[in-house]
This record gives C-alpha cells, sequence and structure tokens, in this order.
C-alpha cells in the first residue's frame, strides 16, 4: 500500500514538473532553432544546458539558494505566504529543472529539422509566423518534440540529489520512489527496496520504450 | 510595375541589382547560382538583410532608408520555388488549401485551379509520391490559391532533362489566359523565355547584365545564354487545325495527328532535327517545307546555329560548321526549313 502511495506520488510529481515545462520548453526550442548564431543564444544554450552536467546536489544547492525562505526568491514568496521547501512543489521544482533541458534539447533538434525554406513558403502564403508554427513546425516536429518530452518525463521520475536538497525526504510527503529506495537500502530493508526497484524498473521500461519507439518512426519518416 | 534597388550579400559576391521591370511576363535567365532565386526571394520578403528599396505597382515593400519592410505574409505575392516546397505532412488537396481564402468564391477558384492544372487525379495523395512536374505544378496551384497579384516561379534546372511531362510552359500559358496575373520566371529555356516572356532580364554574378523585349535581348545573346546553361530548342505556340498546327504568326506546320482539333497546344523541335536546303526539296518524305531567309549564324564550338525567319516565326537550325560552309548559308540567304513530323514533340 505504501509502495503504491509512492508510486502515486512520483509519478504525479514528474507528471506535473513534465506539464509545467512543456510550453515554456518547447516555445525556448523554436526561439533558438529559428534564431540567429549569437552569443546571447549560445549564453543561454549554455545556461540551459548546465542541469545536465552539473551533479544534481549542486543544482540542489542552487535552487535552495534561490527557494529557500532566506532566499532570493523564497523570501518575497515568504512574505506572500508561500512556502516551497521541503514540500511537495519543491519536488515538483527539482524534477522540472532537471528535465528541462531534455526537453529543449530534444524538441530544438526537431525543430532544426524542419527545412526552413517550408516555413518561408508557408508566410509567402500569407500565414503569420505563429501560424506557420502551429501549422507547418509543429506537425514536422511533433515526434522529435514528443520523444523531448518522454525523455523529461523519464528523467523527472528517477531525480535524486537535487529532490533531496529542497524537499527532504518527508514519507508521504515529499519521498519518491529514488529517495524510498535509498531510505530503505539504508535502513536495511532490502526486499523492500528491492519492490521499489522493480516498480521503477518497469515504469522506466514503459517510457524508454515508448520514446524510442517514437524516434524509430521518425528516423523512418526522415528517410523516406 | 516592380522597382528593385537593392543590395544583397551572397556568398561568392554581392547581389547588386537595380532593375525597372514593367512587363506583365518577365523571364529572369542566367548561370545557376547568378543570383535570380535570390532576387525572387528579395521580392517576396525572405530577404531581410537586404538594403535598398523594392516597390510593387507603387506599393513599397521594403525600404531600408525609411525602415518600412511590409512582412511576407502581407505581401499578397505568390512564389512557387524551385524544389515546389510542398508541406510534406499535408496531402495535395491540404496543400492546395494551406493559403486559400475560406468562402464560396475561393472553392469556386480551387476547382478551376484544379482543372486548368490538371491535377484533379492527384488531390488525395502525398507530396512525396509526386514527380517533379507535378509537385511544381501543385505548388503553381498553392500560390494561385491565395489570389496573388504577382506570381514569381522558380523553374526547376530538373525540367532541362528533355521531360516533356515536367515541363511547366503549358501549364504557365493557361493561368495566364486564365487570370492574367503578372508573372516574373526564372527559366533555362531560351526559346521559352521567347514564347511567354515580353521582357527577359539576363543576370550575372548578381548584375543585370541585359534587360528588354524578349527578342530584342535574346537574338543576340545566344552565344552566351548558351554559355550560362541555357537550352535551345524551336517552341511552337499554336492551335491544332487537324494534324496541322496554326502558330499565332500564321505559319501552318504538320504535326503529329491528335484528336483535339481547336485546342491550345505547345510543340518542340531540337533545332539538329531542323534540316536546311536551298531549294524546295521534292520526292522527300519530310511533310514540311518552309521557306524562310538566314537572318543570323551562331557559332557554337564545332557547329552553327542557323536563325532563319518564316512568316515571322524564327526557326533555329542546328548543323556542323562544315555542313554550312559547303551549303553557302549567310545572313540574307533564301533558304527552305525542312521538318519531319515526328520531330515535333507535344509539351503536356
Amino acid at each position: 500500500m505504501e509502495d503504491l502511495s509512492i508510486l502515486g506520488l512520483t509519478v504525479a510529481a514528474a507528471l506535473t514538473a513534465t506539464a509545467l515545462i512543456l510550453v515554456p520548453g518547447v516555445a525556448l526550442a523554436w526561439g533558438l532553432a529559428r534564431s540567429r548564431a549569437s552569443h546571447l543564444r549560445d549564453l543561454l544554450e549554455t545556461a540551459i544546458s548546465l542541469p545536465l552536467v552539473l551533479p544534481p546536489t549542486a543544482v540542489g544547492v542552487l535552487l535552495l539558494a534561490l527557494l529557500s525562505p532566506q532566499g532570493l526568491l523564497g523570501s518575497v514568496l515568504n512574505r506572500l505566504g508561500i512556502q516551497l521547501v521541503f514540500t511537495w512543489k519543491a519536488v515538483v521544482i527539482a524534477a522540472a529543472t532537471m528535465s528541462f533541458p531534455f526537453l529543449v534539447r530534444s524538441a530544438r533538434t526537431a525543430f532544426e529539422e524542419v527545412n526552413p525554406r517550408l516555413l518561408d513558403v508557408a508566410r509567402t502564403l500569407g500565414k503569420t509566423r505563429l501560424q506557420v508554427f502551429w501549422g507547418v513546425a509543429l506537425p514536422l516536429a511533433w515526434r522529435g518534440v514528443l520523444a523531448g518530452t518522454l525523455l523529461a518525463f523519464s528523467r523527472a521520475l528517477g531525480e535524486f540529489g537535487a529532490t533531496i536538497l529542497i524537499a527532504g525526504n518527508i514519507p508521504g510527503h515529499t519521498q519518491t520512489l529514488s529517495l524510498a529506495i535509498f531510505h530503505r537500502y539504508q535502513l536495511g530493508k532490502d526486499p523492500a527496496a528491492l519492490r521499489l526497484v522493480a516498480i521503477s524498473t518497469a515504469l522506466a521500461f514503459v517510457a524508454i520504450w515508448i520514446t524510442e519507439g517514437v524516434s524509430r518512426q521518425r528516423a523512418k519518416r526522415l528517410l523516406t | 510595375m516592380i522597382s528593385v534597388h537593392a543590395e544583397l550579400p551572397l556568398q561568392s559576391f554581392v547581389l547588386q541589382l537595380e532593375l525597372q521591370m514593367e512587363g506583365s511576363t518577365i523571364a529572369l535567365l542566367g548561370h545557376s547560382g547568378a543570383g535570380k532565386t535570390s532576387l525572387l526571394e528579395l521580392i517576396a520578403g525572405l530577404r531581410r538583410t537586404a538594403k535598398g528599396r523594392i516597390c510593387l505597382d507603387g506599393d513599397v515593400l521594403q525600404d531600408t532608408e525609411t525602415g518600412r519592410f511590409l512582412a511576407p505574409e502581407r505581401r499578397r505575392i505568390g512564389y512557387v520555388p524551385q524544389e515546389g516546397l510542398l508541406f510534406p505532412h499535408l496531402d495535395v488537396e491540404q496543400n492546395l488549401r494551406f493559403g486559400a481564402a475560406s468562402g464560396d468564391g475561393a472553392k469556386q477558384r480551387l476547382e478551376e485551379i484544379t482543372q486548368i492544372l490538371a491535377i484533379g487525379a492527384l488531390l488525395r495523395r502525398y507530396p512525396a509520391s509526386l514527380s517533379g512536374g507535378e509537385k511544381q505544378r501543385v505548388a503553381l496551384g498553392r500560390a494561385l490559391a491565395t489570389s496573388p497579384r504577382l506570381l514569381l516561379l522558380d523553374e526547376p534546372l530538373a525540367a532541362m532533362d528533355h521531360e516533356l511531362k515536367e515541363r511547366v510552359l503549358p501549364y504557365l500559358l493557361r493561368v495566364r489566359e486564365a487570370w492574367n496575373i503578372p508573372m516574373v520566371y526564372v527559366t533555362h529555356h531560351l526559346e521559352e523565355a521567347k514564347a511567354l516572356a515580353d521582357e527577359v532580364v539576363l543576370i550575372e554574378h548578381g548584375r543585370v547584365i541585359q534587360h528588354g523585349g524578349a527578342a530584342q535581348v535574346l537574338g543576340p545573346a545566344i552565344r552566351s545564354l548558351l554559355d550560362s546553361g541555357g537550352s535551345l530548342e524551336n517552341l511552337l505556340d499554336g492551335r491544332l487545325e487537324g494534324s496541322a498546327l496554326r502558330v499565332g504568326s500564321g505559319m501552318k506546320v504538320w504535326v503529329p495527328a491528335s484528336q483535339s482539333a481547336g485546342e491550345r497546344a505547345v510543340f518542340t523541335v531540337r533545332p539538329e532535327d531542323v534540316l536546311v536546303s536551298l531549294r524546295a526539296p521534292e520526292d522527300l518524305s519530310a511533310r514540311n517545307a518552309l521557306p524562310g531567309e538566314v537572318v543570323a549564324i551562331h557559332e557554337i564550338g564545332p557547329d552553327v546555329v542557323l536563325r532563319i525567319d518564316v512568316d515571322g516565326f524564327e526557326w533555329l537550325s542546328k548543323l556542323t560548321r562544315v555542313a554550312a560552309q559547303q551549303l553557302g548559308v549567310t545572313p540574307g540567304v533564301r533558304v527552305f526549313v525542312v521538318v519531319k513530323t515526328h520531330s515535333f514533340r507535344r509539351l503536356s
């Protein structure tokens, strides 16, 4: 029973995190794909990719500096009565931050694969930039965007380092699958930990299976 | 009227154009990579970095000095790129409808377009399954569906291969008849330019090197046009009368039999299939023997191309230099143009 509630909490947090980053992530990916090379773009790209290379715990410390009640943003929120750190919201924020680059990079590649001349032609046919995005770019890049979304979701499911720092490990509140596995193992409850490992494996398997399937279809379409 | 005063740095040179085009059908000729496509894109509004001033019928499309730049979607200029560039995720009908207005008038226009361009059978197909010529026709239809005030057309180089079905000319003639939209089009067929265009612009290395009426530019420039990758042929645009074709100038030639009397048809004959005789040929199987006069001789490699005037139609005949010398043809000599019926090949 406890296992199921941990699973539920994990999936809900990962889904919320993915939903949260979907629109800004896709918009940013589109902007990066269509913008001309500049230092500003390079800077932005590097900043977005930081969570990919930084130790997740380092990201956690940075988030803490930002969101703790003494933090830059956290102090403001605190005055408004909003508490983020060590709540379920912090789990979502940690997962969103860590999975954001996966979505942006994958979607960006998909948008870059769309022939820019097709977008030009669409403009001459009377369509605005936004209409061209919805009518041409997104329909042609959707598989890559979807693959990126699933990848981001998978990353969110397994988030550990940043989560434990800003959300703690509170059973029933912020304890996700990966936190619970670590916790149970430390307490020597190996069989209980293994049950969660099995659940995680099944979940990851399904997520990756779908991602791969979508990517394969995309590759096949590009070849024809 | 289109006026272009623009500067645009391209990869290997700077496109520098001072051009005032007043014709209703303007042909652009020149090497591939001479800047023809860039000029079309400039007019369509796809080259924002260009400097200068571009106007269409008194409407300022772009002016660097005042900072004006009319977005491409507001120019009402139809662009048919070389590759067609159909939307691969949409079928032919959805491609046609992409930029079309909605309503009854639009529906009727789409039906007309489909019929005139003979693409009715393709509506459910996807671009990946179309031939080059079919793609080009659908792209033309897609542009026409937006009711443009100007049509920009980039003929694919692939149409140079003598694939008659791939040629877009017969459809352009029909489009001009149906809607009378001014067009600027890039072509590699010199005689096509002559048949369709009333104004010809020759571009090399990003600059206009010749500009004027079709006959005026094409006649003297045959040599340099051939050097720049143009293709030479005799192009006869006329109406069928039984198994004869009546060309605009009044000349009548025998062509392969067809069922469609009174219909407009376009035929081509290669210059090497046009023979020249000093006397009226007798006992010859070729049915076309037309009296004319040599207007000019162009030396092209080991061959010569004769331009022969027959009732106002100018034939091109390609002979070896030796044959021309033995025959003693010089400008002003009266000759007979001899063509076998089966040397005529119909477009579309």
